[in-house]
């Protein structure tokens, strides 16, 4: 492979910007063209659903409010135009790619732009997941994804509007909690008997319902959407045959990747751009990292869509290496956190095909860890306000350590010092790896 | 600086040189034994609350609100030396409260050990951080 010399990275969010400051820190030189196609520079996600949607950071990330020189706007954007300057890293912002000519080494944009290249990054994400029962040009119909979504939401969000919520998963739980703290009335709707179910289980699924409930958000459990209505006052939504008013409604059934761009590029793409643990395409020179990825992971032997701020952080920094000839694998385990109402939730690793949950602490106080364990060894932990658990619990399925669930019960072992202690599961067989090698 | 306590022999000292001397006084707050069950205590200096940590045979003093959500260190866990933040999984160095892979830092406080009292020095260390690629 000849050296590198321009590296484009299509899309321009989390990925993207830690992708470039990646390249950077490790002596990369050449040209670095980040094309999004959103107006705003590089900004992080996690806030649109929590504290920004509760009260904004400042900053339309457009201009130079988009700086980054005060401690608001650094907590949302994440290459302000000083670094870029200093690092020479381009963005090409409100421009959207069409394809990657990998032959002749280029990204076509919409507008016959030619931007070239050697090495790509796709890291172009997701977007919502519509409601077919919904019309989408419906004003009191919101989806959030994007800055200007959660500008647009947040309007909306007044003391004494009632907010009608369309899925109980992380987005339709924050935002339940964020328009409850701003004083809104919330009624969540969601087609599974308990929120979480699928990713959970019903124990811990209750447990979270119960927060909601602690915290006056009313749910409408096991019941799907079935039509939705605007009237002059607001939306009608009608669910298991009953009628809900509201003044808006919020989707958040999940996210459909972007993964248009690899497909027309001639990548293999399957609910996403797949990649082997070091984030190469089956295309050369072209890598995949963030939510658009299907990755395949050596710690848990299969291909996972993530959609997560760390696991995009961390697969960006991967791919930023392997664009560099490095072959270090992305083996973390997951990790992501969703805040709601005053509750830190937390979740760590892949607890899919679990076979049994011990739980440390008391579902009944909403203060607990629920350890999610496969044939004996720990695969997956949740807690809510138990932070320390789960990352203890992190730390022993990364290092695949094998626990008593006994140990894991107790609230008196220190599961930090076991994460040095207990015995090591031997590593996963080299025929698991090779499956996921694609290159 | 006065009312800085002459160190004995101690096999808990703190060993590192401190890289500027702090000035002022310093203050006895807390008994090392009470350290040892959790490898922590929470105590009160100047109405700010600051969280004790026990690592390595050495004893570190941060502000308990995490710089960056203030949940509190407290709460966190000792992994490979660092102090993980339980609200978001933000690491620090104890020593600097320097955070991995970020700019920020963690007020920390400069602590000595005599005869099995812990001591501290209530002004704030906020180390000078380089801009960083």
């Amino acid at each position: 492979m000849n050296a590198v010399t321009r590296i484009a990275v299509v899309g321009a969010g989390q990925a993207a910007a830690v992708a470039a400051r990646a390249l950077r820190r490790r002596g990369f030189d050449g040209a670095i063209e980040i094309i999004g196609a959103e107006a705003h520079r590089p900004y992080q996600r996690p806030p649109l659903s929590k504290e920004f949607l509760a009260d904004g950071l400042g900053g339309d990330g457009s201009g130079s409010d988009g700086s980054g020189s005060d401690s608001a706007d650094s907590d949302l954007f994440l290459l302000p135009a000083d670094w870029c300057e200093a690092n020479d890293v381009r963005l090409r912002l409100g421009q959207e790619a069409t394809r990657v000519d990998s032959a002749a080494g280029a990204v076509e944009l919409a507008d016959r732009t030619r931007v070239p290249a050697d090495a790509v990054l796709i890291a172009t994400g997701g977007r919502p997941r519509r409601l077919t029962t919904s019309a989408t040009s419906d004003a009191r119909v919101h989806y959030l994804r994007t800055l200007d979504d959660a500008l647009r939401l947040r309007e909306r969000l007044l003391p004494g509007a009632h907010v009608i919520v369309a899925g109980a998963g992380f987005i339709g739980a924050e935002v339940a909690a964020t328009a409850r703290g701003r004083g809104a009335e919330v009624t969540v709707i969601e087609p599974r008997e308990a929120p979480l179910l699928p990713l959970l289980g019903a124990r811990v699924g209750t447990a979270c319902a119960e927060l909601h409930r602690a915290n006056g958000t009313r749910l409408r459990l096991g019941v799907a959407v079935e039509s939705v209505e605007e009237t002059a006052a607001g939306v009608v939504v009608t669910a298991g045959g009953e009628r809900t008013e509201g003044d808006v409604l919020v989707v958040g059934i999940g996210i459909v990747p972007n993964d248009e761009v690899a497909a027309r590029s001639g990548i293999a793409v399957a609910d996403g751009v797949i990649t082997d643990e070091y984030c190469r395409t089956s295309v050369p020179n072209i890598f995949a990292a963030g939510d658009v990825a299907r990755h395949f992971h050596p710690l848990f032997g299969e291909r996972i869509r993530a959609e997560h701020f760390d696991s995009a952080s961390r697969q960006a920094a991967v791919a930023a290496g392997a664009i560099l000839g490095e072959a270090r694998a992305y083996d973390d385990p997951y990790w992501f956190w969703s805040d709601q109402y005053d509750a830190s939730l937390q979740y760590a690793g892949h607890a899919a095909g679990s076979d049994e949950i011990v739980i440390r602490g008391s579902l009944e106080d909403l203060d607990f860890c629920a350890f999610y364990l496969r044939r004996g060894m720990l695969r997956g932990a949740f807690g809510i306000d138990r932070g320390a658990e789960v990352t203890a619990a992190r730390e022993l399925i990364g290092q695949r350590r094998a626990v008593p669930p006994g140990a894991l019960a107790d609230t008196e072992t220190d599961l930090a010092e076991l994460a040095s202690t207990a015995p090591q599961e031997p590593d996963i067989p080299q025929e698991a790896t090779a499956r996921g090698n694609i290159a | 600086m006065n009312a800085i306590p002459p160190m004995n022999e101690n096999p808990l000292a703190n060993t590192a040189p401190l890289a500027v001397e702090p000035a002022g006084e310093w203050l006895q707050v807390a008994e090392l034994a009470e350290l040892k069950r959790a490898n922590r205590k929470k105590v009160m200096v100047a109405g700010t609350s600051v969280i004790l940590f026990l690592i390595g045979g050495r004893v570190f003093a941060l502000r308990e609100a995490c710089v960056h959500k203030q949940r509190p260190l407290s709460k966190g866990t000792i992994l490979r030396g660092k102090v993980v933040c339980p609200g978001h999984q933000w690491k620090f160095d104890p020593e600097t409260g320097q955070a991995e892979d970020r700019d920020e830092c963690q007020p920390v406080y400069a602590v000595r050990l005599d005869s099995g009292h812990v001591y501290l020095n209530p002004r704030e260390r906020v180390p000078d951080t380089g801009s960083r690629v």
